[in-house]
């Protein structure tokens, strides 16, 4: 399947800095998202480390498939999702031990929202408040769960998603790499389908705009780096009231059924025999 | 003083003062509130304080207690809502002792206002829930009983009779990929799916349009513990197992 990509990351229009961090490996299909919190500057130094190490890590690991993979994790799980949820770990410990060796780093963390790519499954590796959504069938499908104090009581009932949306208590986590030495990650595959649409986002963008308008803009955009700036230039347009971050990659159409595949096998033979012009 | 009061449709039945003791709510003549209908289990439910709070509990009856629309096996009551059993309802006022019973002042225990970003440790954390529990906004189920989604197969050709939900995205279709795996000619790859989210289980479109209890489905629709849906002739309910 050929997979478009692309990402946006703004400081927003209140915050002088910005502490969002995002990045795409095209060649591996891996994109990893973070935003950072803490004092100074420290929220950035954050989630580039967050960012930096998943992306080292997962590359490490293509050339070196033996190396150790951290926390417990099913058997079942595919060697790609196992090894971003490793790298996932190793972002909490490298912030953990950066915020101990320099004392005015303490209290600095960072979200991370990591997705991996492999043919048609999709690998995703969470923690904090970001997201990984997908948006299928023009229905937006979250893929992580916020480790948010307000997420939390609206899954035990004490608070309604509306009433989550109003509180004062939003940026409450309850999860983040860096706060502890050891970490749980959230971790899941999917089986990705023709034309899915996957957006990774932070805060600033779920925040300012609501879940049918990001379906709407990830539909009418087929371009995933328009896609992305479009998301972050409504996040403004209603306040932009943090940094804001999208990255958007839509998946190609699969060939289905027979007809497809006759079409299939008639373009093959069509360039085999050496005929000009475009796809 | 707070008080439950007893009623079949406008009439009143019978009033109770809420004290230190629980207020049961059953068919049992030996209840504090007896109530005459064969719906009603013979010791249904009961209403206690408990932590400040005024709480309504289900003595696992059959036909089930609601507070307000919503069936609970436990929940915190507030001034002015009412819980039904059978087709009486009770009111509850708990207007007259709300410093007894914790409503009032209830924002003094909210956290000043974070703007910033913070991670709470697992004290502050522990401490913070408590609190959110004891604001009493809407508590409803116990946390002790855990409960398992579950999609059971009615009829249609499946690979499996029943599918707990484990996932965040669950796939029904054809394609080799599904958790929910039709069988047969025609079916579509991806028929439809349900995504699960803070406050429940969504089931969404595929290449098909589901129907949740005899209707057809206008975007991502929540679903109700016994919720029918029906695909490409396949027919499953969804429910909580416990």
């Amino acid at each position: 399947m050929e997979i478009a990509s692309g990402g946006v990351t703004n400081v927003g229009r209140v915050r002088t800095n910005n502490e969002d961090c995002f990045r795409i490996v095209e060649p591996m299909n891996l994109y990893v998202l973070s935003d950072g919190m803490g004092g100074e500057a420290h929220g950035e130094v954050a989630s580039a480390l967050a960012v930096e190490t998943v992306v080292k890590h997962c590359q490490e690991t293509e050339n070196d498939p033996a190396m150790t993979i951290f926390g417990d994790m099913p058997a079942v799980w595919s060697e790609k999702t196992k090894r971003l949820s490793s790298a996932v770990h190793l972002a909490n410990k490298s912030i953990y031990d950066s915020a101990q060796a320099h004392p005015d780093q303490r209290g600095m963390g960072a979200t991370v929202t990591a997705a991996w790519i492999d043919g048609t499954r999709l690998s995703i590796a969470h923690v904090g408040d970001s997201r990984a959504y997908l948006l299928r069938s023009g229905t937006l499908q979250q893929l992580t769960s916020d480790h948010s104090l307000v997420a939390e009581q609206v899954r035990r009932g004490i608070l309604t998603p509306a009433e989550a949306e109003r509180s004062e208590m939003q940026s409450v986590l309850l999860r983040a790499l860096g706060a502890h030495p050891e970490i749980e990650v959230d971790s899941e595959e999917h089986t990705l389908f023709g034309h899915d649409v996957l957006l990774l986002c932070s805060d600033g963008l779920t925040r300012m705009v609501t879940e049918p308008e990001i379906a709407g803009t990830l539909q009418a955009e087929p371009d995933p780096a328009k896609a992305s700036e479009r998301l972050v230039e409504l996040a403004n347009e209603q306040g932009g009231a943090d940094n804001v971050t999208a990255v958007v990659v839509r998946i190609g159409g699969e060939a289905k059924g027979w007809f497809s595949w006759l079409r299939g096998g008639a373009r093959k033979t069509a360039q085999k025999n050496g005929s000009a012009g475009g796809k | 003083m707070a008080k439950l009061t007893l009623m079949f449709e406008d009439k009143l039945v019978k009033e109770v003062p809420i004290g230190s003791r629980p207020v049961g709510i059953g068919r049992s003549p030996d209840n504090d509130l007896p109530v005459d209908n064969l719906a009603v289990s013979n010791y249904h439910a009961r209403v206690y304080v408990e932590a400040g709070r005024l709480v309504v509990e289900d003595l696992d009856s059959l036909n089930g207690t609601f507070v307000n629309d919503l069936r609970v096996e436990r929940a915190t009551l507030h001034d002015g809502d009412s819980i039904w059993v059978g087709k009486h309802h009770i009111k509850v006022d708990a207007s007259g002792d709300t410093t007894a019973l914790g409503d009032t002042g209830k924002k003094g225990a909210v956290a000043p206002r974070i703007n910033e970003t913070m991670v709470l440790d697992t004290k502050a954390r522990r401490d913070m829930l408590q609190q959110a529990a004891a604001m009493g906004e809407r508590t409803q189920f116990a946390a002790s009983r855990l409960k398992v989604p579950t999609l059971v197969v009615l009829s249609g050709k499946t690979d499996q009779k029943e599918y707990v939900l484990t996932n965040k995205l669950t796939v029904i279709g054809k394609s080799k990929m599904a958790t929910v795996k039709l069988k047969g000619w025609f079916k579509p790859q991806l028929a439809a799916q349900v995504n699960q989210r803070d406050d429940g289980y969504y089931v969404g479109p595929g290449d098909k349009v589901p129907w949740v209890n005899g209707a057809p489905i206008a975007g991502p629709l929540r679903l109700n513990d016994g919720d029918m849906i029906e695909v490409c002739g396949l027919r499953m309910n969804f429910i909580f197992r416990e």
